[in-house]
């Protein structure tokens, strides 16, 4: 048996001495280069991560250092009881609906309307996309400024139009302006993108049409937007992560008011986080937060992805 | 032996950047990690110049005093030799910044703006019991002794629980009164009498009631004078709970029993919750009744959008911080006037938003030293009288010898070279013990704070009735209570 198996080609061939074969080294020339960024992303990125799951199972004590005491899953316990912070996330994705939706569907409009100016295009453009150079502070400040009842423009132009409130002192008001607020610092980038997306659309495909005497809705329909469709996603992925993490406008313009109803998730963080400093409860926020990101930013890659975009 | 030196090939090259990166890295970091030093002192000869050289950095809220001081630290800096960096920022980020830097283990900031509700009650331990420095003999003592500091103002910014122990020096005293339009009330005084049946006159004697009927008042009858009798800083904000807090406490409600002590010493576990009685709803009542007839912006302003709107002369009264009035002075020279808030059922309340300065418990000996010696400047008299006659503003002072001197005291009446002590007659009325409204101090009073102005906040936009914003404050003030607190 043991000669039969000594007389295997299988197992003759892994007795063969090796020796002549030059050795592999385990982690070659590249992976060393790489070695300095992985503990760079570790240091930043990972250790992080990893501190923030070990705190949203503890409570965090501040005085004399950082020193982490577990809970169990009471914070987790507490955030998936908590009625307020459904609100928050229910707030979160009418914000984020409204912003996306808007901003997709004005962009679009927008970037036709460019496309099909032949003269001060880039002029056109540069102003179209003023809104966007300015940091949301900037806009938070401004719109407050512009919506102040005392001195503020659009104050004046609703209560000419016989509107006789406070547009951010109305739960209604105050989410429609910080949406609107938003909406007008980054139409502009979904117009810029689509517009990029609509001058690959060929030329001679859009002339065939026109000659086949398509009305203009109909090549909307069947020859552009299915051109720019993968272009259109992509600045949907873009706006979507952004607009979960939305944050500064909201905190200059309403600080989450009134009644709790411009308090969305990323604003309950922060309070929770440094207003509160209750650190553990925090972590559990963000990695919820986090979770809800992966999936919508795993929803859209998905979607590029039975399109061969990724690859 | 080589017969020449090997040239370096490209490997050796990225390896010696990469070990040169490496070693300076860890050196850098082992010299961030290693022990700070302590400021040198200079053993005998002048108090005051024993920490000549050190360097002090200073956080504290962008307020009044401080913009004074800031103004106004050559004096210090001559006296001592010791640099002053003095940082401000908003009360929010200042809490933040405080919080981190007790959590850090060492001091960046030394001497720290402490808010008695947001940094004192939350993060005592993290600060030094000053008594430990003024029994120092080699530093020097507080001028006039920490008896002259106004008694009640020491225990609210200064103390926490244990009556002995002083984490901070009384520094400012912001105090909720009631500002009004003196011309316009002198103009209409007499058809305002015929039409109300009463003298609108402000004044303690006043009460709320009087007080809804003269701004509604002013709605009807001076619109080409103002555009509403009276505003508020009814923000989803802090300042919400405060101008909220002057009728709750004079309708008789409280937010814990023995609310007084409460709110005077402190307390780690204050109780239940006791703003679902009848006196608190019946004062909500009355607070959602107010700010129906108050200019609708009431709602978008704290104490600056208040503020502003009472100096560009939108409202013909408003309860807001006395130190304000230097503001308004510059605004409306000679035209507003100053009251103690008027009184409810169970009395008048003036809410006190006073702070100390405290040391950061982080500091190393010598450097507490310093502090020391900042602490004792900027709350001397002599600097409190400098702060009231300071150009880039200034509050009022915490010491009641400053109040005696005789330009002080001359300067309560127009024309005034010192415009907040325009207010001195109703904040001493508003600083007697029975009258001084002073929140809970206890460490988790953020949380609780905005339970409290997020449930108001929902009950001036009509999402609720008095009665459930109270209850809902209530229950989630009692969870966060029963949470405890940690630091």
């Amino acid at each position: 048996m043991a000669q039969a198996a000594d007389s295997s080609p299988v197992l003759r061939r892994s007795t063969r001495p090796e020796a002549a074969a030059p050795k592999e080294p385990r982690i070659g020339f590249e992976g060393k280069m790489m070695v300095p960024g992985l503990i760079l992303l570790a240091a930043l990125s990972i250790v992080p991560f990893l501190a923030l799951i070990a705190m949203s199972f503890s409570r965090v004590r501040l005085l004399g250092g950082v020193r982490l005491e577990p809970v169990g899953l009471g914070n987790w316990v507490r955030f998936f009881t908590d009625p307020d912070m459904w609100m928050s996330w229910l707030r979160t994705l009418i914000y984020f609906v409204l912003t996306v939706g808007l901003e997709m569907a004005l962009g679009l409009g927008i970037a036709l309307c460019l496309y099909r100016v032949l003269r001060a295009r880039n002029i056109l453009l540069s102003l179209v996309l003023l809104p966007m150079f300015a940091a949301p502070v900037i806009v938070g400040l401004l719109g407050r400024y512009l919506t102040d009842s005392t001195f503020g423009l659009y104050s004046w132009m609703l209560r000419s139009l016989g509107f006789s409130g406070d547009i951010l002192g109305s739960p209604v008001g105050a989410f429609t302006a910080v949406v609107l607020m938003d909406v007008w610092e980054w139409t502009p980038l979904i117009a810029l993108i689509t517009l990029a997306g609509l001058s690959g659309v060929p030329q001679s495909v859009r002339e065939a049409a026109a000659v086949d005497g398509a009305p203009g809705w109909m090549t909307l329909r069947y020859i552009v937007f299915p051109a720019i469709s993968n272009v259109l996603l992509v600045a949907l992925l873009i706006r979507s992560m952004d607009a979960i993490r939305y944050f500064d406008i909201i905190w200059v313009t309403t600080n989450g008011g009134p009644a709790d109803a411009t308090k969305i998730v990323p604003i309950r963080l922060y309070e929770t986080a440094f207003r509160f400093f209750d650190f553990g409860y925090a972590a559990a926020i963000g990695l919820a937060m986090l979770a809800f990101s992966i999936f919508i930013a795993r929803t859209f890659v998905r979607l590029l992805d039975t399109r061969g975009l990724t690859r | 032996m080589d017969r020449y030196p090997r040239e370096p090939s490209r490997r050796d090259v990225l390896r010696g950047a990469l070990a040169t990166g490496a070693s300076l890295t860890l050196a850098g970091g082992l010299s961030a990690c290693g022990s700070r030093s302590d400021v040198v002192r200079t053993a005998g000869g002048d108090q005051w110049r024993q920490f000549k050289g050190a360097t002090l950095n200073f956080i504290s809220e962008n307020t009044a005093p401080t913009a004074a001081i800031a103004a106004n630290i050559r004096p210090f800096v001559d006296l001592t030799g010791i640099s002053v960096n003095i940082v401000t920022l908003e009360l929010t980020a200042l809490v933040q910044r405080v919080a981190l830097d007790l959590a850090s283990g060492r001091a960046q900031y030394q001497v720290v703006y402490a808010d008695p509700y947001q940094v004192l009650a939350p993060y005592q331990r993290g600060l030094v019991d000053l008594r430990s420095l003024q029994a120092d003999p080699a530093l020097p003592d507080l001028p006039g002794g920490i008896t002259d500091f106004i008694p009640t103002q020491l225990d609210a910014a200064g103390r926490f629980i244990d009556p002995g122990a002083v984490y901070a020096l009384p520094y400012d005293a912001p105090t909720m009164i009631w500002q009004y339009r003196r011309d316009l009330f002198d103009r209409y005084r007499s058809r305002m009498a015929n039409d109300l049946g009463f003298d609108p006159t402000p004044g303690g004697d006043r009460t709320w009631e009087e007080y809804f009927e003269i701004a509604r008042w002013f709605n009807k009858n001076a619109t080409s004078d103002v555009k509403y009798g009276t505003g508020h800083q009814a923000r989803q904000h802090d300042s919400l709970m405060n101008d909220f807090s002057n009728v709750l406490w004079s309708y008789g409600g409280d937010y814990f029993d023995d609310g007084k002590e409460v709110g005077r010493m402190g307390s780690r576990d204050p109780g239940p919750c006791r703003l679902d009685s009848a006196a608190a709803i019946a004062g909500a009542e009355f607070y959602n009744r107010l700010l129906g007839i108050a200019d609708p912006a009431s709602r978008t302003w704290d104490w600056d959008g208040v503020g502003a709107a009472f100096r560009a002369g939108q409202l013909a009264m408003c309860p807001n911080w006395h130190e304000y009035a230097a503001s308004n002075e510059e605004v409306l020279p000679g035209k507003v006037d100053y009251a103690p808030l008027p009184k409810g059922p169970a009395g008048t309340a003036n809410m006190y938003g006073g702070t100390g300065v405290a040391i950061s418990a982080n500091t190393l000996p010598h450097e507490r030293g310093a502090a020391w010696l900042f602490l004792v400047w900027a709350t001397s008299p002599q600097t409190q009288l400098a702060n009231l006659r300071s150009k880039a503003g200034g509050g009022t002072p915490t010491r009641t010898s400053v109040y005696e001197l005789p330009e002080v005291r001359a300067a309560e009446k127009r024309p005034s070279p010192m415009p907040n002590m325009l207010t001195a007659a109703a904040v001493r009325q508003a600083w007697q013990s029975d009258r001084i409204g002073l929140r809970p101090k206890i460490p988790m009073w953020n949380e609780c704070n905005t339970a409290i102005f997020t449930q108001l906040s929902r009950m001036l936009t009509g999402s609720g009735s008095p009665e459930e914003a109270m209850r809902s404050i209530k229950s989630r003030v009692d969870r966060i209570v029963a949470r405890g607190w940690v630091a």
